[in-house]
């Protein structure tokens, strides 16, 4: 079914030029395609200095970020305003983002190799049986992984700055530079930090859901999901069960357009939801979360309460002049799963990479040129991911009888080994086409009977 | 003394007491197993004092003092229970009828599940895993319940609009029915009156069907929405 999606939508992709003809059929194109011109090797040199870049806000995209600049030869700010921050989060990492990232193994909490998905009628399915032997999905917590890109980017070069982002001014002309005012936080004065300032020639804007830099750059709102999750310390023998197994339970009781889930963390597991339409219902998604997996979790004590919100969309602008905005700020989460950490951190690499090149190792002055070159190769790359799962999201998280199909569809062994490959390696693979049309047979069935199934059950409650 | 364990059951399980009215007569063998769990205790969830520092949260959701126990109104303590729900699925054995399955029966039943699972939200557990999967009940079952019943609706509304056109074109035009047919226009417009029938069953549909269109795209032009900026900021820097 992966590749019969794909098919209708990566030629959307094909050269942007292509999709303004589709979207607005405006003569405009031709004004466009100038655009493509490579302005910044034309751009003047910065003599006497390398290029000044701040990062802004020191997660997985800031940590990357700032890495990769500071190898290119740039000189780097990295702000973060907590440097001991447990930003709550599921905490999943896939595969490839160990190996792309170099991330050492002990930064790994624990490798789940098993899932099970619970359908709103408790049909349990599990999933995890075509997994290899050395594939794993890695749970971290965000504090041990941000500190430890962050370290990597100091190493490389980058200045941290322990500080608080709080407006930006805009360059007045070309070529001046932005001048960024934050508040340092002083170890030895505590409390409330100095105002400062300083002078960069770009931003990367990589401070998260509720971004300043995006603000500045009035990139616009975006959807987005607030997701709840519940810290429990059960017994050791119910964590057993947990040791490297996740679980997710769908249900119009646990959410209406997401999916409750219970992750194990480092000593003790998460039990969370979350929802973009009924976040005021929150509390009592929570609750049914709790309750479907009472039996697991008996006994348990919560140790800690959080949320967060997930954006659902990039934001309408991503980059304006010499400020990129990647990671969550950006809005690069998928649908159906939530995942953002890879995306973040990926994001933030290949936007320091566009600077490094554009500005030829830190020696010119980068433009919004060099800056949409990232952005067109992120879209390219990772546009079919992003797709695949928002007709995933559609279909499946519509209505209780789309939940009961998608449980049944995932306990095929072709479904479960599709969907690892492409959430480990983050590429959508077309897979056998006698497979797909089988399994998009199958599919349909399945939507089908529960969809009949709840008419009758309509007509019980009448 | 089926009734006994009735009354001792606490008020709010009432949708519990009419399942269990319905096995009441069978239910001698189910007893233990009854009592057994109207025993268990009740949940705990206690607060850390930790908890004070909760809220790290980058939104400012507010979230309120948590931990406290679940109300008891919501801790259903009975699972679904069923004579023929046996080991996580449906035993087809008890659905025979004339030696044959009865896959109508079957369907009935599940159907009773879901509706109840759906009012009362179980726990799942490990124990006894819910291993039932619809494909066990035969395609042709479900074309038989599902399909045909629609299938001969939609084409008698298919065949009525059909005779009531025919009726009107050859009276406006005087070509017959077989000349109609070798028409291009008319057979358009037969594809249209089959597809419409089968697309639009009440008025609600139309809309639905427009935003179910709009739905497939929308996603698309989110992601676009940063290149169609782009000529704006272009003819700003120029």
């Amino acid at each position: 079914m992966a590749s019969i999606a794909l098919k209708s939508f990566i030629g959307l992709r094909q050269t942007t030029s292509e999709n303004k003809s589709i979207v607005l059929s405006k003569p405009t194109t031709q004004t466009h395609r100038n655009f493509r011109i490579n302005a910044s090797k034309s751009s003047p040199r910065v003599t006497g200095r390398n290029l000044r870049v701040a990062v802004v806000g020191g997660g997985p995209a800031g940590g990357a970020a700032a890495e990769t600049l500071a190898k290119g030869g740039v000189e780097t700010f990295l702000f973060e305003r907590k440097l001991d921050n447990c930003k709550p989060c599921g905490g999943a990492i896939p595969l490839c983002m160990v190996g792309e990232f170099d991330l050492p193994l002990d930064i790994i909490d624990r490798r789940v190799t098993k899932m099970k998905m619970i359908s709103p009628s408790n049909v349990a399915v599990d999933i995890g049986r075509t997994l290899k032997p050395h594939e794993y999905i890695g749970m971290v917590r965000r504090e041990v992984l941000d500190a430890y890109l962050r370290d990597r980017a100091t190493t490389a070069g980058a200045t941290v700055i322990n500080g608080l982002f709080l407006k930006m001014d805009l360059p007045k002309s070309t070529g001046s530079p932005y001048v960024l005012h934050y508040s340092d936080y002083n170890a030895k004065t505590g409390g409330a930090g100095e105002k400062k300032t300083v002078e960069v020639d770009a931003v990367i804007g990589a401070d998260g859901a509720n971004s300043r830099v995006a603000k500045n750059i009035n990139a616009g709102e975006y959807e987005y999901a607030i997701a709840f999750q519940e810290r429990i310390k059960i017994s050791d023998d119910k964590m057993k069960y947990y040791e490297d197994l996740a679980e997710m339970y769908v249900g119009d009781d646990v959410s209406p357009d997401f999916y409750g889930w219970v992750f194990p963390k480092c000593d003790h597991v998460a039990v969370g939801t979350g929802t973009v339409t009924h976040k005021g219902d929150i509390k009592k998604l929570q609750i049914a979360t709790r309750l479907r997996a009472r039996d697991k979790i008996e006994g348990g004590t919560i140790i800690r309460v959080e949320a967060h919100p997930i954006p659902e969309h990039p934001r309408p602008r991503r980059v304006l002049d010499r400020v990129a905005l990647v990671g969550d700020a950006a809005g690069y989460v998928t649908k159906c799963s939530g995942e953002g950490i890879y995306f973040a951190a990926k994001s933030g690499r290949m936007c320091a990479e566009a600077i490094v090149e554009g500005s030829e190792n830190g020696k010119r002055m980068v433009d919004e040129s060099d800056l949409r070159k990232y952005l067109e190769k992120w879209d390219k790359t990772y546009w079919p991911t992003y797709k695949v799962l928002d007709v995933l999201q559609k279909v499946f998280y519509r209505s209780n009888p789309a939940r009961e199909a998608f449980v049944e569809m995932c306990a095929d062994e072709y479904v479960q080994k599709m969907t690892f490959d492409s959430y480990l390696y983050k590429k959508v693979v077309p897979g056998n086409p006698l497979d797909d049309l089988k399994l998009a047979v199958n599919t349909i069935g399945s939507l089908v009977r529960a969809n009949a199934l709840r008419k009758e059950m309509e007509k019980l409650s009448v | 003394m089926a009734m006994a364990l009735l009354s001792a059951a606490p008020p709010n399980h009432l949708p519990n007491i009419t399942l269990t009215q319905s096995t009441a007569k069978h239910c001698a063998i189910l007893k233990p197993y009854f009592s057994f769990r109207l025993k268990k205790q009740p949940l705990k969830y206690q607060c850390l004092a930790s908890t004070s520092t909760r809220a790290i949260s980058d939104h400012e959701y507010g979230v309120g003092s948590d931990g406290s126990p679940l109300p008891a109104a919501v801790d259903p303590e009975t699972k679904f229970q069923d004579l023929k729900w046996v080991g996580g699925t449906w035993d087809l054995n008890q659905f025979l009828k004339n030696g044959k399955t009865d896959w109508d029966d079957v369907i009935d039943a599940e159907v009773k599940r879901r509706k109840w699972l759906e009012d009362n939200p179980q726990s799942s557990s490990n124990e006894d895993p819910v291993v039932f999967n619809t494909s066990i009940i035969p395609w042709w079952a479900w074309m038989k319940r599902f399909h045909l019943p629609e299938a001969e609706l939609l084409n008698g509304r298919a065949a009525m609009i059909g005779f009531l056109m025919t009726y009107v074109v050859d009276s406006l035009t005087g070509v017959g029915l077989v000349d109609q047919m070798s028409n291009l226009f008319c057979k358009t417009l037969l594809f249209v009156a089959v597809a419409g029938t089968l697309l639009i069953r009440k008025n609600e549909d139309i809309e639905t069907l427009k935003k179910l269109l709009e739905e497939t795209t929308f996603y698309d032009k989110q992601w676009q929405a940063t290149w169609q900026d782009e000529t704006s900021s272009s003819s700003k820097l120029n």
